[in-house]
Formats: structure tokens, sequence, C-alpha cells
């Protein structure tokens, strides 16, 4: 286990700058989930870390240890690819013993490690079948026991899940949290599904054209984002953003308000009409055309609505967020909406 | 109506609702051009050739002096024959064991994307554009004695003059250099191609699990390729078997007839002393040759894909 620094990286490549100037701890242990839109840097950044790419300035250290211009090998990391990377014409059992087999561990020791990891992902019946007559899961679980068993300091995952099926998706996120928790390994993941960085992460970093937007733990970063990007990027579905008069009267450039915090009331001071309800069974999300703009309301329950309804909301003051010309969160007690108290409509 | 009639009976059916079905349409329709091409170009001369092996025949007139396996025995009679099989034999193991293994090295520095890349390989790949003709006589003036490349080198190595073509020992050699000259490239850009598709993280996967530059060749790329060898390793036994106009322009067979390969045999002891019927004899030996290794590369091919 090791924790993992990054000192004023920087990365371009021919006249494209990447990644202008970034500095990241990753504790030791910690599950770090680097988020972020396509382009952002993120896998650059993980490939970096595992040496498969040279920063152009700065320093990566991985337990104390300065690797910048260290093999990949020699880092003491492992990485699973967006592809699996698995080796076609191996077996499941090659695959897994690959690394252990160039570095020349002993026959006993390798096997016993390969029934370790087969063991912990549940590969064992399928060690001499070949990737192509895998699943997607299995691959991906096959792509893990190669890194398992070589006992890394540092896990690196590179968007693991994005080939997967939704269904798929939710199982493999499970198991790797499991996973996780058994090797308390520390492990760095790039997605750029911010579902998987809430449900997974200890910390996630949220990037944005090469740049770290914020640094904290999921539901910090749920309830307190810093900028206008990260309260867009995190949450699903997305905050709504408002600016305009509705902004102004707060003191803020733009106002945001999740789904949730939404609540719809006859008494509401401001009127929209449903555009769609998507009825998810547990809850509903209404796609509301207001005066503020498009809006999105997540209803607890099953409610009876139909498209050209007209609706009342109003927002709960306290969970309001607000933000200024350049996008930074205004640190201040929030003040009051504007309107009289509602009463609330119930399904 | 008896069991066997209606079986009879159905089975017809069967095969004529096949026909009438799309795909027996395109098949009715698309078959007969290609079937009349290799009909008019490939069996019937084929047939042709096996026929008139059966006979002393100088190629005026019909063929009436009927030599059952004469003319092969003579073929295998003949020491000359035996050198040229020899020399084919040294093309195909240089071609399999030199110039495969050459065209791979190449390839694997120049397979990666970039400008200067892209010129080595056009670079490499030239030869193989040049005509066959015109390879073996600049290759025939290289090596002169009296003014070519190789005079000038002996010169300034304070040697007298050798003539590599006319020396029995040397000749074939030269043949075989000019031979890996021509066709490296052709394999290269094959071996190009395949290394090209092979996935970036694979490569990546394997630096990462520790492999060094010749790990990932050994266990990631080459096994990745394998079928792209398998169908330039055909290319060349395939090609050492037709070698031809390369020696022509080189040595024309000598000196002493040491430089025949089996088609340049066939060439001259068949067609310029107008012994059609030897030359057929010659032919169909060397077509059963190379449906040989036809079907041992299929076989192989079949093998790995199972």
């Amino acid at each position: 286990m090791a924790n993992v620094e990054l000192s004023n990286i920087n990365k371009t490549f021919g006249a494209i700058e990447t990644i202008p100037d970034l500095t990241l701890s990753v504790p030791d242990g910690s599950f770090t989930v680097l988020v972020g839109p396509s382009g952002c840097g993120k896998s650059t950044l993980l490939r970096m870390v595992a040496g498969l790419e040279t920063p152009s300035r700065g320093r990566i250290s991985i337990g104390g240890r300065d690797v910048t211009r260290e093999e990949p090998s020699k880092r003491g990391i492992s990485m699973v690819f967006q592809s699996y990377a698995l080796f076609p014409h191996m077996t499941v059992e090659q695959n897994i013993d690959f690394g252990l087999r160039l570095s020349k561990t002993p026959l006993e020791e390798r096997q016993k490690r390969v029934d370790a990891a087969a063991e912990i992902l549940h590969l064992k019946p399928l060690l001499k079948r070949k990737p192509a007559a895998l699943s997607g899961g299995q691959r991906q679980r096959v792509a893990i026991g190669r890194s398992i068993v070589r006992n890394p300091d540092v896990f690196l995952f590179d968007e693991p899940l994005s080939n997967l099926d939704a269904a798929l998706r939710n199982q493999m996120r499970v198991e790797l949290a499991d996973l996780h928790e058994r090797l308390k390994s520390t492990m760095i993941y790039v997605t750029h599904d911010q579902v998987e960085a809430m449900t997974l992460a200890d910390q996630i970093v949220v990037m944005n054209a090469g740049r770290i937007e914020q640094v904290g733990a999921p539901m910090e970063l749920y309830n307190r984002p810093q900028t206008l990007f990260v309260a867009g990027f995190i949450g699903s579905p997305r905050m709504n953003l408002i600016s305009g008069e509705a902004a102004a009267k707060h003191g803020a450039k733009t106002i945001g308000v999740r789904p949730e915090h939404i609540e719809l009331g006859e008494h509401g001071p401001w009127k929209g009409r449903l555009r769609v309800a998507e009825h998810l069974g547990n809850e509903t999300i209404a796609y509301i055309d207001s005066e503020l703009g498009e809006l999105i309301v997540r209803i607890n329950g099953d409610h009876k609505m139909k498209p050209g309804e007209v609706l009342q909301f109003q927002f709960l003051q306290e969970h309001l967020h607000r933000f200024d010309e350049s996008g930074r969160r205004i640190h201040r007690e929030q003040t009051l909406v504007t309107g009289s108290a509602t009463k609330l409509l119930h399904p | 109506m008896s069991n066997a009639t209606s079986i009879r009976a159905s089975k017809s059916n069967s095969i004529l609702a096949d026909l009438m079905s799309s795909k027996g349409q395109a098949v009715l329709l698309m078959l007969p051009p290609a079937f009349l091409l290799f009909t008019l170009f490939v069996a019937l001369p084929l047939f042709d050739a096996a026929y008139y092996s059966l006979f002393k025949w100088n190629g005026y007139g019909t063929p009436t002096d009927f030599v059952w396996l004469g003319n092969f025995r003579q073929v295998l009679d003949h020491g000359i024959f035996w050198q040229s099989v020899r020399n084919t034999l040294i093309v195909l193991a240089v071609s399999l064991f030199i110039q495969l293994p050459l065209a791979l090295g190449l390839a694997l520095m120049v397979y990666e994307k970039t400008p200067a890349n892209t010129l080595f390989r056009l670079v490499f790949f030239l030869p193989y554009i040049l005509a066959e003709i015109a390879s073996g006589l600049i290759w025939s003036f290289v090596f002169d004695g009296n003014a070519g490349v190789a005079s000038a080198l002996f010169k300034s190595l304070g040697m007298d003059p050798v003539f590599i073509l006319a020396d029995r020992h040397w000749a074939f050699l030269a043949i075989t250099l000019v031979v890996v000259w021509k066709y490296f490239g052709f394999h290269m850009m094959i071996f190009v191609a395949a290394l090209q598709s092979v996935p970036k993280e694979l490569l990546e996967a394997a630096r990462l699990e520790g492999a060094k530059r010749w790990e990932v060749v050994r266990f990631v790329q080459v096994p990745l390729i394998w079928a792209a060898i398998g169908v330039s390793a055909f290319f060349a036994v395939v090609g050492s078997l037709q070698l031809f106009d390369v020696v022509i322009p080189l040595t024309n067979g000598g000196p002493s007839n040491s430089t025949h390969t089996i088609v340049t045999y066939l060439y001259t002891f068949g067609l310029t002393r107008t012994r059609i019927g030897f030359g057929s004899a010659v032919g169909v030996l060397l077509f059963i040759a190379a449906v040989g290794v036809s079907i041992f590369y299929q076989r192989q091919t079949n093998k790995r894909s199972k």
C-alpha cells in the first residue's frame, strides 16, 4: 500500500496543453475516483501515474519514492484497462499468470497466487478458457485478477465498467467495492460516470479541461459544490441552474437547486408546464418548462401527472446553492425565496 | 408409392426448393461466370499439360508419340533437374529463415505511424515495385566484375576482380541475395499491416506486467500476427517454387546450369528446346509440389483456427 503524490504536473502533446499544472494527493488505502467529461485529462493523468505517459513537467511519487521517470513495471502499480486488454491467445490462467511468469516467480508460488485470485473473483471454472469464450463481466474479472496477483501498491482503473451493460455494471461496482474493502489497497479509478464516482469513492477528484475543479468526499461534493461545473456534473438527475432575476434576488449570478429540493405545491411562487414525467417506480422525475427555464424535479412515489398540466412549485431555501460571476460558490447564509408559504401537494 | 421412392421425391423437392431460394438464385447467377473462367484458364491448361506430358512432342501438330511416363522418367533421371530442385529448396529456406525474420524485424522497427517510418516503409517497399527483369539487370550490373559496384569494392580492398555471377560457387548465393532484396519489402508490408492491427492496450498491458521489448514481441506481437506470418510464409514458399524472372537476366541458369530453379529448368530444357511434352512433365511435378504445399498450409491454418 502507498500514497500517490502528483506535484505540479504538466502534460503537453505537441502544441496542445492537456494538463496545465496539477497537484493532487491520493491518500494511502483510499479509493480515489477521477471524474470529468471526455477529454478533461483524467485518463492522461492515470496513464502518467502508470508510466505509460511521461509528464512534460512535474513530479510523481508513489509511497514517497520518485517514480516520474521509472518504468511502468517498476512502479508497484497495476492497471485495468477499459478494453480489458486481455491477451486473446492465452487462457484465463495464462493471462493472470503472465506477469508472474515474466518476473520468474517460482512455479509453486505462481500457482498459489493465481488460485487465490481465481477464488476471490470466482474464476476457477474459467481458468482454461480463452477470453473470446467469456462474457464482458468475466473478462473484466480476469483483468482484475491479472492485476491482483502481482500484489501492487496501487491499483489503477481506466473506465473499467464502461463496456458493460447497466445490470453488469452495477454488479461489478459492488464487486470492486468489496475488493477494495478486502485488499485495503490504494485505488485510483477513472470514469466519466458520476454515479460510479459517488458510489465507489472515498475521495472524488472532479476534473475539467485539465484542471482540478474540486477534491472531496462524495457527499461533500454533492452538498457543497464549490463551482458551477461541479454542481452541474455531480448528481443525477443534474442540479437545476437558474440565472437572471430569480438568482439576482438571492444576491447571486446563478443559483442551483437539486431536483429533490424542489417541492410541488398549489401555493408555490413559481409556475411551469409539465413536459415529460418519468415514472421510475420509487420516484418520478418531472421535466417542467417553467418561467425560470427547464427544470427537473424529483418527486417521491407515484404521481398521477399528465404532460401539459400546469404545476406550481417552490425551492427548499436551505438547499439553495449560490454562485458568483466566475462560477464560484458564494459562502454565506442563504436568503429566503420570495413568495408565499406553500402547502405541499400530495400524490 | 414405395418408401424409397417417396424419400427420393422429397429429397429432389428440397434441392429444388434450395435452388429457388434467394441464396440458391445467387449461386445460380454468380457461379457460372467464375466456373467458366476457372475452367478456361486454370483447369483446361492443367489437363492439357498433364495430357502433353505423356507424349514426346515438340509443340507442332498433334501429339502422337505416346511415351506414357517416359518424360517423367527422363526428368527424374536428369542431374540438372535435381540441381534445380536443390536450388529451389535453398531459395525456399532462405526465404523462410532469412527473408521473413528480416522482414519481421524491420516491420517491428517501422510499423508505428510516424512520418519517418512512412518514408522507411516506402524505401523498403521500392524493390518490390520494380519489375523482376529490371531488378535482375540492375543487379547484374552491380555484380559485374569489370565495372560493377562489386568490382569497385574488390578493387578498394586490393583484390583481383571477381565475376560473381560467373562463379559456380557464388552465383546462386548472389541470386538468393537479390531474391531477399526484392521481396523482403512485400513481406514487411504484410507484417506492418498486421502489427498495426494489434491493439495498443495489449502492448501497454504487457509493459505494465514487466515485459521487456523482446518479450512483448515474443509473447504478444508474434502470436497475435501469426495468421499474417502464415500467409507470408505461404507466399514465400509459392514464390520460391515459381522463381524465374530474377534468375534469367542474372545468370540465365549458368554457369554450367548450376543456378537453375525448377521453372528456369522447365523453360530452358522444355520450351527453348521445343520439348513441350518434357516441359509439361516438369510443370506437372511442380504443380503437384504446389498443391502439396497448399494442402499443408490449409491444414495448419485450420488446426490453428480450431
